[in-house]
């Protein structure tokens, strides 16, 4: 009940943050209206408009950066300014570290979901299926913040795991061959494909829209497959930090 | 009944012991004024009684617990104020006191009514709506208090509460600090302002390289020093002033002319002013009179410096 | 010069800048060469977005003399406060100046396709100097150190984008184009098609001339509010 209470404070710091709101709200959603309109009216060889694959991939890209918010209030109130006094305080840490860990990847969820009916209502894009959708933002965010968590938890100095998270970030959007082709190697080709958060989950919406549910499925389980064995390894890094 | 105690506790880093075998009692009602200078040892003799630090050897107790002193139930009467500011920043004072009254296990109605209380103690209360990085540095400290108060704790730890704020805040600190007494909080205050302690504490302990190196009432550490007494005349004729027979009053250490001032040292207590006075009123016309007395600045100094050097002698 | 190499010894003093400033140039030298497009390798062109957020990095460092109260001291100091802004200005562009020359030359090295090296020295140098002069006027707005820098990354992605750098203008409608103009990221992207295409030299010279004048306005606007 003691961290049950925190939560709504959580969400009101996350609500206010407007550095977070700026990054992946703002920005995606100003992105998205520029490309929207350079890439008005084309289409690939298959018919589809270009813009819906920029979008998709975009509305995933970004929720490789929703953990940033979660490592950040961790540092701060377990590990730097409110240390001592959540230390002294009689209520359980780690079920408030995880409340942070939920309360972050239900927000960059909403961002997520957010930018999605912004696409919808005013740049007119039609989504396959929404549910889907929104349960692969849903698993982007929670990897994002256990990640995020891993780093905060993994490394003494709170800059290094920042970096380390935008390396995670910027990293698997580099890998899945966005900004320029990846060398033909079977490394960067696995990297770019089943080996990366963002083609996997991107594929699963595809697969999806073409009605290969079983591919979708095997897709959206490799990347929940990757949360289910990095949620042990937090809770122990977290538990040693916290001691 | 005693609240808090720490019995040989050390503490090392490497092969500096911050706390070194300390032994300390806290009791109930009092304030306790933790004095020292940087290095001393304060704050981790403050960590390592609320649990923040563990220590090397010996024992803590918090509330006759010696066995699990740090449990959620000891934790729940204690109140802590950081050294550093630990608010909120985006979260205005009243929210920010909510959550630290949530997690201390306050509801509802209890909880806005001990939030207002919080608030209103510490003077901010017509600053409740406002986030903190607008506040002063002194608004900033008062609303770190008022965090640890919302739960009422039973022992309250203040750690350097009033660094860097302008004198009014401080004075302000200073009064709630008495006033939280009157309401039966205990508190341990570490500073090292000793003029806070002087005006505060009814128990003063002095820390010095990790050692606890005098305990006691103010009057106590002042009367257990050999120190003297200052007293400097300014006179209308200070040649007519017969020096030898100032000298010879018993207690008088020594007596010197610098212009019109001639400054007295004489032992302390010995109870000379009047004395002096006489004499010097028979020859000249006293224009004024300052007398210094020894205070816990002149106990803390002397008993740092000679008794340090006393143990190095003695090992 | 005190200033001066104080400011080349902190842009390297910590880890992330030092790793940033030095394998960023390496890493654009290797990048894949498009179809068709960019006119030079990918590397060459996303090195302008590097020298965008190197700049603005290295800003920071007099940012944080503001933070901290450095500039304070600084200015009961003997020393000027354009002495102070151009001894770090000076710095930050040796640093860029050397990034640039790296990847020019380990792209001439590694066999990349650079048309006129010494040309793309030149835009790269020019357009150094325009995003130093950029991040000194962003910076001069700013008090917190994090939203400047996250603001300003979020511009440059924008800036970016919609100057040519990251899409071609071809395929932009006729007013983005229009609107595309007036961002230096455009004139750095023209600056690469011109150097691909063999334009004549004199189109160089206007293309770096413009980045200066970008340069000179924003710094105009940077050093003046004086960031106090």
């Amino acid at each position: 009940m003691r961290v049950l209470s925190t939560l709504r404070f959580t969400l009101l710091r996350l609500m206010r943050n407007y550095i977070v709101l700026l990054l992946l709200l703002a920005v995606p959603i100003a992105l998205l209206t520029v490309f929207s309109v350079i890439l008005s009216g084309m289409v690939d060889e298959a018919g589809r408009p270009y813009f819906d694959q920029t979008a998709l991939t975009m509305v995933l890209a970004f929720q490789l950066f929703g953990g940033s918010t979660v490592m950040s209030y961790l540092n701060e109130d377990l590990f730097a300014r409110n240390r001592e006094r959540m230390t002294v305080a009689p209520f359980n840490r780690t079920l408030y570290a995880f409340s942070i860990l939920l309360a972050g990847s239900a927000f960059s969820f909403l961002l997520g979901a957010a930018i999605m009916a912004y696409t919808r209502l005013v740049l007119g894009l039609v989504w396959a299926n929404w549910g889907w959708t929104l349960y692969l933002i849903a698993l982007m965010a929670v990897l994002s913040s256990i990640v995020c968590v891993i780093f905060v938890c993994g490394v003494k100095s709170f800059s290094t795991a920042e970096r380390l998270s935008e390396v995670y970030g910027v990293g698997f959007v580099l890998l899945a061959g966005l900004f320029f082709p990846m060398p033909q190697h079977a490394v960067f080709e696995f990297m770019g494909s089943y080996g990366n958060p963002l083609t996997l989950s991107v594929g699963a919406v595809r697969a999806v829209e073409i009605g290969n549910w079983n591919e979708a499925w095997f897709q959206a389980n490799i990347v929940l497959a990757a949360i289910g064995f990095l949620f042990p390894v937090m809770l122990v890094m977290g538990r040693r930090r916290l001691r | 009944m005693t609240l808090a105690s720490m019995q040989s506790v050390l503490k090392r880093y490497g092969s500096c012991a911050a706390l070194d075998y300390i032994d300390l009692e806290i009791h109930e009602g009092e304030i306790v004024g933790l004095l020292g200078p940087n290095g001393a040892g304060k704050t981790t003799l403050i960590q390592a009684l609320t649990g923040i630090l563990p220590v090397d050897q010996g024992r803590i107790s918090l509330f006759g617990d010696s066995r699990n002193p740090f449990s959620d139930a000891n934790k729940q009467k204690l109140g802590l104020v950081t050294q550093e500011i630990a608010v909120f920043e985006e979260l205005t004072a009243k929210e920010g006191l909510e959550f630290f009254a949530g997690i201390y296990g306050l509801r509802r109605e209890e909880k806005k009514k001990r939030v207002a209380e919080a608030l209103e103690f510490v003077g901010l209360s017509a600053y409740a709506n406002k986030v903190p990085h607008k506040f002063s540095g002194g608004m900033k400290r008062r609303l770190n208090i008022a965090c640890a108060l919302t739960h009422r704790p039973r022992l309250l730890i203040m750690d350097e509460p009033t660094v860097g704020i302008d004198p009014q805040s401080r004075n302000h600190i200073l009064e709630s600090v008495q006033k939280l007494r009157e309401q039966g909080t205990t508190i341990l205050y570490t500073t090292h302002y000793m003029e806070e302690v002087q005006e505060i504490a009814s128990r003063v302990v002095i820390l010095d390289q990790g050692q606890v190196v005098k305990e006691g009432t103010v009057q106590q550490l002042i009367e257990t020093v050999r120190h003297e007494e200052t007293i400097i005349f300014d006179v209308a004729d200070p040649l007519g002033i017969p020096l030898r027979q100032v000298e010879s009053i018993a207690g008088v250490r020594q007596v010197s002319v610098s212009g019109s001032r001639i400054t007295v040292i004489s032992a302390a207590g010995a109870g000379n002013l009047d004395r002096i006075l006489s004499v010097v009123q028979q020859h000249s016309g006293v224009l004024g009179i300052q007398a210094d007395k020894p205070n816990l600045e002149d106990v803390f100094l002397t008993l740092t410096g000679k008794q340090l050097r006393d143990r190095e002698g003695s090992r | 010069m005190t200033i001066f190499y104080f400011t080349l010894k902190r842009s390297f003093a910590n880890l992330a800048n030092l790793i940033f400033l030095t394998a960023a140039p390496i890493a654009c030298i290797f990048l894949p060469a498009g179809e068709g497009w960019p006119p030079l390798a990918y590397g060459y062109a996303y090195f302008g977005i590097v020298i965008l957020f190197v700049a603005i990095r290295l800003a920071q460092i007099m940012m944080e003399d503001r933070v901290k109260g450095i500039l304070k001291r600084l200015s009961v100091a003997p020393v000027r406060y354009f002495s102070y802004l151009g001894q770090h200005l000076l710095a930050y562009a040796v640093i860029l100046i050397l990034q640039s020359a790296v990847v020019v030359l380990g792209g001439w090295i590694a066999g990349q396709e650079l048309h006129r090296p010494w040309a793309l020295f030149a835009l790269y140098v020019s357009f150094s100097f325009a995003a130093l002069a950029m991040a000194l006027a962003w910076i001069s707005v700013f008090r917190s150190k994090d939203a400047a820098f996250l603001f300003y990354m979020s511009l440059i992605v924008l800036a970016a984008l919609l100057g040519g750098i990251i899409l071609p203008l071809e395929i932009f409608p006729d007013l983005l184009r229009r609107i595309a103009v007036i961002l230096p990221t455009f004139w750095f992207a023209e600056g690469l098609k011109s150097i691909a295409s063999a334009q004549p030299f004199a189109d160089n010279v206007r293309i770096n001339a413009t980045l200066c004048l970008y340069a000179l306005v924003f710094l105009v606007l940077g050093s003046t509010r004086r960031m106090q």
